[in-house]
């Protein structure tokens, strides 16, 4: 299992953001985690990331906790906000740090960046501007790009879809399945997109007030049955 | 109209982040307020009796005023150097029916009070009251006091156009500082003596005190100059000096011999390099290399051993302290992505370490030529250099996992509170104490030279086991990473 989660519980004075019993991703899934603002699908991968003390519960890597330990850093690529990127880098400076960290030639970097270059669409690379001064959208898919680098064999995404335009929703989506074949990489990806993360998920896990309210695989039916369960 | 826009202003300042202090840090930040207001006003309490100690042939007066052409000088050459533009967030109103000239109008009068342009007052009333008063009566004293604020605004609004146009150009300003330098040396050497030329012109003042339309004059000058700028560019893009200059990556090869250690170094050399913040931190630095000036030339201090010994530990350590006292909040806004790569923290703390050792020792090269105030002032300094390498390095280290406020780099560093906490007030007193504790038993038995050797002593211990140090300081930084980070994150 590259990720198990136990018993896990996070809150803050008395409210309780996050209270999962079990929750287990095997390697070469794809996950999506859907539900409303609040759910508490942030804090969750806050506490993947081990940048959340946990109240309660452990979270494990490959049989690791993840908590005060380096290994899992290496084989996990991740993007939650803009506190991920060091925005006072140009992109080709960020790409240079993170694939020196992961021992990668300028070489590597850019056969690896060769697949965003579509999504990038021309306005990442050789703009001779700081990330902090690109727009939101591209920020995203720096950090994106940048997550995915050194090709990790799991890749968390924090709403991936959001401040992008239709064309780059359309790409990243084509983007992340052939990351996903190519490589065999894991996907844990947060939505608010229903029809995008079930074409890209194999499997949806809905979050409600912190709880999983219902994991299951993705069918025909399941945009449909999304679309009912969040109706109200 | 105005009264709507002071009151959200007003909200601003009080709800903003900076503001909201634990009540032990706004009692110290009070305490130095109150220390430095005492400082200034003694200053313009006692002038007239040392000026007339030190120019006995002139009344005080005349002293003074033929001082204040160069003070002005300097003002302006400061202001270039540390004042920020008053950024009022007019963004807001600007679709709102809200009158162009008003929203001009008040972004300029919004910049008048504030410490740069107040803080003389301190000196120039007590002194108004101590020499002026008694020679020229009260109202023309008012009128001499009216002249040297509208000097100080005419500054304030000639700033504010400059800084606009040109950003901030460290070119200008070096430009700016040789300029009134070089007046400076040329009155010294008596070829064209601008104090003459202030004690003529002030003089005048006190004797015709209509004379005080010119100043008012000058300053409606600049301010107009300010409004109709401001009134031809009056969009977001134009009036916020944010320009994105194309810039060129860089690679510091040099640092890659050194491993990913070497890249977390480059990584904070450019942090540094491409904040307003932390680069304005490195300009005040340089500045306090003079700090020993103050002290060495004071036959007092330098008789004795305690003081030099503060100065030695402050002028070495300067750079390290400013830097360090941010260390880790320099990073807030990506702290998250540092924790999520692959960089012990081991590796973080000795990257950090390895800046701090370079600075304390480019700082003692640079400041080798005190030894011209005696071996014992370079002894001293020497001593203070390991000490700071050895100990108060490790110190700052210990106090950086006490900082958990988002830190904003965006604006100059002089005069800003903001993620100024407790713990850097704290963090002085050992790295100040701690020396002089280890001095003062050899300095009661009166082998004060003892005192030095273990001071440099103690630093080379400190050295020796550095690792072992920066392993526990990396340990102590891994317990408190969610507290950090989840201060960080705070906006």
């Amino acid at each position: 299992m590259i990720i198990e989660v136990k018993d896990l519980v996070k809150a803050y004075s008395d409210t309780t953001v996050v209270n999962i019993q079990s929750l287990h991703v095997a390697a070469g899934e794809t996950i999506g985690l859907v539900g409303n603002n609040g759910a508490g699908k942030t804090t969750l991968f806050r506490m993947l990331l081990d940048l959340v003390r946990p109240t309660d519960g452990v979270v494990t890597s490959k049989s690791i906790p993840v908590a005060h330990n380096d290994a899992w850093k290496y084989y996990t690529g991740s993007h939650l906000d803009e506190g991920f990127l060091i925005d006072y880098l140009t992109p080709e400076e960020y790409f240079k740090f993170i694939g020196d960290l992961h021992g990668l030639s300028t070489g590597d970097i850019q056969e690896r960046l060769q697949p965003f270059m579509d999504l990038f669409n021309g306005e990442i690379l050789q703009q001779r501007k700081y990330i902090r001064d690109f727009s939101k959208g591209n920020q995203k898919k720096v950090g994106i790009a940048a997550a995915a680098l050194s090709h990790p064999e799991l890749l968390i995404l924090d709403e991936p879809f959001a401040n992008l335009d239709p064309s780059s929703q359309i790409r990243l989506k084509n983007l992340l399945r052939s990351l996903h074949e190519q490589h065999g990489m894991t996907l844990l990806i947060s939505s608010h997109d229903l029809s995008h993360v079930t074409e890209v998920c194999e499997r949806i896990v809905i979050l409600e007030k912190g709880q999983i309210v219902q994991d299951m695989q993705t069918t025909q039916d399941t945009l449909q049955a999304l679309e009912a369960y969040f109706t109200v | 109209m105005f009264g709507t826009l002071l009151n959200l202003q007003w909200k601003q300042a009080r709800r903003s982040p900076a503001y909201e202090k634990s009540l032990v840090v706004k009692i110290i930040l009070g305490f130095f307020i109150i220390y430095f207001a005492l400082i200034f006003i003694a200053l313009g309490f006692f002038s007239h009796k040392i000026l007339a100690e030190v120019y006995p042939d002139q009344s005080p007066v005349a002293s003074f005023n033929s001082f204040l052409l160069f003070y002005f000088l300097i003002d302006l050459v400061s202001r270039f150097m540390l004042q920020d533009l008053p950024v009022l967030a007019i963004q807001p109103f600007l679709h709102l029916p809200v009158k162009r000239n008003k929203l001009v109008h008040f972004v300029l009068l919004r910049s008048i009070p504030s410490v740069f342009n107040l803080l003389m007052l301190l000196v120039f009333v007590p002194f108004m009251l101590r020499a002026v008063v008694p020679v020229h009566g009260i109202g023309i004293a008012l009128v001499w006091l009216a002249s040297l604020l509208l000097l100080t605004f005419i500054n304030n609004f000639i700033l504010i156009y400059f800084k606009r146009q040109l950003t901030s150009n460290p070119k200008i300003t070096l430009l700016l500082a040789l300029v009134v330098g070089g007046l400076m040396l040329l009155d010294y050497l008596q070829v064209l003596s601008l104090r003459q030329v202030s004690m003529v012109a002030f003089g005048a003042l006190l004797q015709q005190p209509w004379l005080i339309i010119l100043p008012l004059l000058m300053l409606v000058g600049v301010y107009l100059l300010n409004y109709r700028f401001l009134m031809q560019h009056l969009y977001p893009e134009e009036i916020y000096v944010k320009r994105v200059a194309t810039v060129e990556g860089s690679d510091m090869a040099f640092l890659n011999k050194f491993g990913d250690t070497g890249k977390l170094i480059a990584l904070e050399l450019k942090l540094i390099w491409r904040h307003k913040r932390p680069k304005s931190m490195v300009m005040i630095s340089a500045f306090l290399l003079f700090y020993g000036l103050i002290f060495y030339t004071n036959k007092v201090y330098l008789e004795g051993w305690g003081m030099l010994i503060f100065v030695g530990i402050f002028v070495t350590g300067a750079p390290m302290f400013n830097y360090g006292q941010f260390v880790p909040a320099w990073q807030s806004a990506h702290y998250d992505a540092l924790l999520t790569r692959p960089i012990s923290t081991y590796q973080y703390v000795k990257a950090k370490y390895l800046m701090f050792v370079p600075s304390i020792l480019l700082v003692t090269v640079l400041t080798l030529p005190y030894a011209l105030f005696g071996t014992k002032v370079l002894l001293i300094n020497l001593a203070s250099c390991v000490f700071n390498i050895g100990v108060n390095s490790i110190v700052v280290l210990y106090f950086a996992a006490l900082n958990k406020e988002r830190l904003d780099l965006s604006n100059g560093s002089a005069f800003n509170w903001q993620g100024v906490g407790a713990s850097k007030f704290v963090m002085m007193l050992p790295m100040v104490l701690g020396p002089v504790a280890i001095f003062l038993p050899f300095s009661f038995m009166d082998i004060p030279q003892w005192g030095i050797f273990a001071l440099a002593f103690t630093g080379a211990l400190g050295i020796v086991f550095h690792r072992q140090l920066l392993r526990k300081m990396a340990k102590r930084l891994e317990d408190r990473k969610y507290t950090l980070a989840a201060g960080y994150r705070q906006h």
